[in-house]
């Protein structure tokens, strides 16, 4: 989902880290990773917050790339990442069944990866348009200029995990004649075609997923695809598989990421992380509005504990809630 | 955060600019589109051309421009090879993609980059205006206007182009300059007291002068142009920089430097033959 990092991303990490790892009083901060995604960002924030204020512990963040937060995490140099999409990398499943890091909590029910169009097309343009079984008829819809009689799929960049099911599922649902599997380069790429064709009002098949800015600020509709099975996802994820089948993507499972010293030494954060559950709308729209109005994570988090106190008050006990809700 | 700068004297036009750029998709968006597609349909059918004709006769056209240009039957012979062992590893098609954008990018800078020196010589007050925003083409970091190109024109081949077209075309502006400019003075005032016309002692006598010069500088341009092609590929531009970028991605070192050696490959035999060019010229 994330790109996949560059060895100069880790290295940069591991010199950023050197002064954090000799220091183990009780003053010492907790840190964070520092996610750069949206909705890792957000709920990053939240935590801080809720850390700081409820609890009272001070808290800090490290710069890094995805795989360089595991390994860092893994090694105690940082002790929370916020948003972990557990069990999608090798560095990850290593260092859980090491014991070193351990993921906790289900963050975000209903995380949800898939081909999307604007509700808008299926309103003027496709009105039959329900299941990826629909596109056969509608690739005029979607004309790839490049290829006038084909149309055009935008996948993510290659190089991303879910370039390779895309490609697959293009063939499983027999569209890889009719579409073009385009592939978008970047994921900023991806974002700005996106985001002017439905400022544009045109027409736009795509790959993406949530939570995102983007599925809170536009009206998405996913397409249906077959229920989920296990073993047709393996053929998908299996890039050189020849008769790959199709199937709706593995239900992603977000949770927090902590370290095993963490785990030991801060019980009721633990408590407190087990029971954190974001409502997948209520982050949408946040996050549409942060990205829209330019917030920073920070007072995006504010303004989200301000709107939302039942969300997160279900999570605490009374007596931290005060202070939190005191705090705000 | 902002270190010892006053607070009060902060200023940021980001929000302006975000409106601008907003604006213009929602205003132009459309007609530039259709612009961009005019601009897709010379490109796509360059590339089919290129595609249509059969490998070893574009590797006998190679050679026999190599020859041509340099008549060096080993050179023609050694640069004709690396084209074919681009296609051994499997990498034809995207080879003939990468070559049809370098090529309208170069045709494009010709186009745009030799009259626009002409025009900083004999006017001094373009001279002053043009050079600045030269600076700004060659240092802006690309992805900087590459977004905003794709929000106009479109994911694709036609962004690659104004990106490459931007950062490529400032070093054939400045050698045409430089060229037209170092011609020794009296030449042009001899041929205008024989009688030549403007135009007359522009074709006849400063260009041709100055042809080594635009030589080098179109040869610096379709340099950068091929070094633009990995960029190129970070907004959905079809080639060899995809390669590139999936290989540096996936960590498949392997991948990305088969597609890296490639470019070398590609930007060596163009190099070459429009480096002999610029030296016959010269002779």
């Amino acid at each position: 989902m994330k790109p996949i990092t560059t060895l100069l991303a880790s290295a940069l990490l591991a010199l950023a880290l050197i002064p954090s790892s000799h220091a183990a009083d009780n003053s010492t901060p907790i840190h964070f990773g520092d996610i750069t995604w949206e909705s890792g960002s957000l709920t990053t924030e939240i935590l801080r917050l809720i850390v700081e204020k409820g609890y009272g512990y001070p808290t800090d963040t490290l710069p890094g790339s995805t795989v360089s937060m595991e390994v860092a995490l893994a090694r105690n140099d940082i002790q929370v990442i916020g948003e972990e999409w557990a069990g999608r990398s090798p560095a990850w499943i290593k260092a859980e069944q090491a014991g070193q890091v351990f993921s906790i909590g289900d963050t975000v029910k209903n995380a949800d990866e898939g081909w999307y169009v604007p509700a808008y097309v299926i309103k003027d343009l496709a009105p039959n348009l329900r299941s990826v079984a629909d596109l056969k008829q509608y690739k005029a819809v979607f004309k790839d200029p490049e290829s006038p009689d084909k149309g055009r799929f935008l996948n993510s960049p290659s190089g991303w995990t879910s370039e390779t099911v895309n490609s697959q599922k293009l063939k499983a649902y027999g569209l890889h004649n009719d579409y073009v599997n385009f592939r978008s380069g970047s994921g900023a790429a991806l974002d700005a075609e996106i985001t002017s064709a439905i400022r544009r009002g045109k027409p736009v098949l795509f790959y993406y997923w949530s939570p995102t800015p983007l599925m809170g600020r536009f009206d998405l509709v996913r397409l249906e695809e077959p229920p989920f099975n296990a073993e047709a996802w393996q053929t998908l994820t299996d890039a050189s598989h020849p008769h790959p089948q199709g199937t709706r993507s593995l239900p992603a499972k977000l949770s927090i990421g902590v370290s095993a010293p963490f785990k030991k030494d801060y019980p009721e954060l633990v408590e407190f992380f087990t029971k954190v559950d974001l409502p997948i709308d209520t982050l949408n729209k946040t996050l549409a509005q942060m990205s829209e109005k330019r917030e920073a994570p920070k007072e995006a988090a504010l303004r989200f504990m301000r709107d939302n106190p039942n969300i997160w008050k279900a999570w605490l006990p009374a007596e931290i809630a005060g202070k939190v809700e005191a705090s705000l | 955060m902002s270190g010892g700068f006053p607070e009060a004297l902060h200023f940021s036009f980001a929000d302006a600019v975000n409106r601008f750029v907003d604006w213009l998709v929602l205003a132009y968006g459309d007609q530039l589109r259709n612009v961009s597609d005019g601009l897709l349909q010379v490109l796509v059918g360059l590339e089919n051309l290129l595609r249509l004709t059969p490998w070893w006769l574009l590797l006998v056209i190679v050679a026999l421009m190599t020859w041509h240009a340099s008549r060096s039957i080993t050179r023609a012979l050694v640069l004709s090879g690396l084209l074919f062992l681009i296609g051994v590893v499997g990498l034809w098609d995207k080879l003939l993609q990468t070559c049809a954008l370098v090529l309208v990018s170069t045709g494009l800078c010709v186009l745009i980059g030799i009259p626009v020196g002409i025009l900083l010589t004999s006017r001094p007050l373009a001279r002053k205006l043009l050079m600045p925003v030269l600076d700004v083409m060659q240092t802006l970091p690309s992805f900087v206007y590459l977004i905003p190109v794709l929000m106009l024109f479109g994911l694709g081949k036609v962004p690659a182009i104004f990106a490459t077209l931007i950062y490529a075309l400032p070093p054939l502006i400045r050698l045409t300059e430089l060229g037209l400019s170092q011609i020794d003075p009296s030449l042009t005032q001899a041929a205008h007291g024989l009688g030549a016309s403007r135009w007359q002692r522009l074709r006849r006598v400063q260009l041709p002068l100055a042809m080594p010069s635009i030589m080098a500088g179109l040869n610096q341009s379709v340099m950068m142009a091929l070094s633009m092609v990995v960029v190129a590929s970070m907004i959905g531009a079809r080639g060899l920089g995809e390669d590139v970028l999936a290989g540096i991605q996936t960590l498949n070192v392997g991948k990305g430097v088969e597609a890296g050696l490639a470019i070398v490959a590609l930007a060596m035999v163009i190099d070459r033959i429009s480096q002999a060019y610029g030296q016959v010229r010269r002779g």
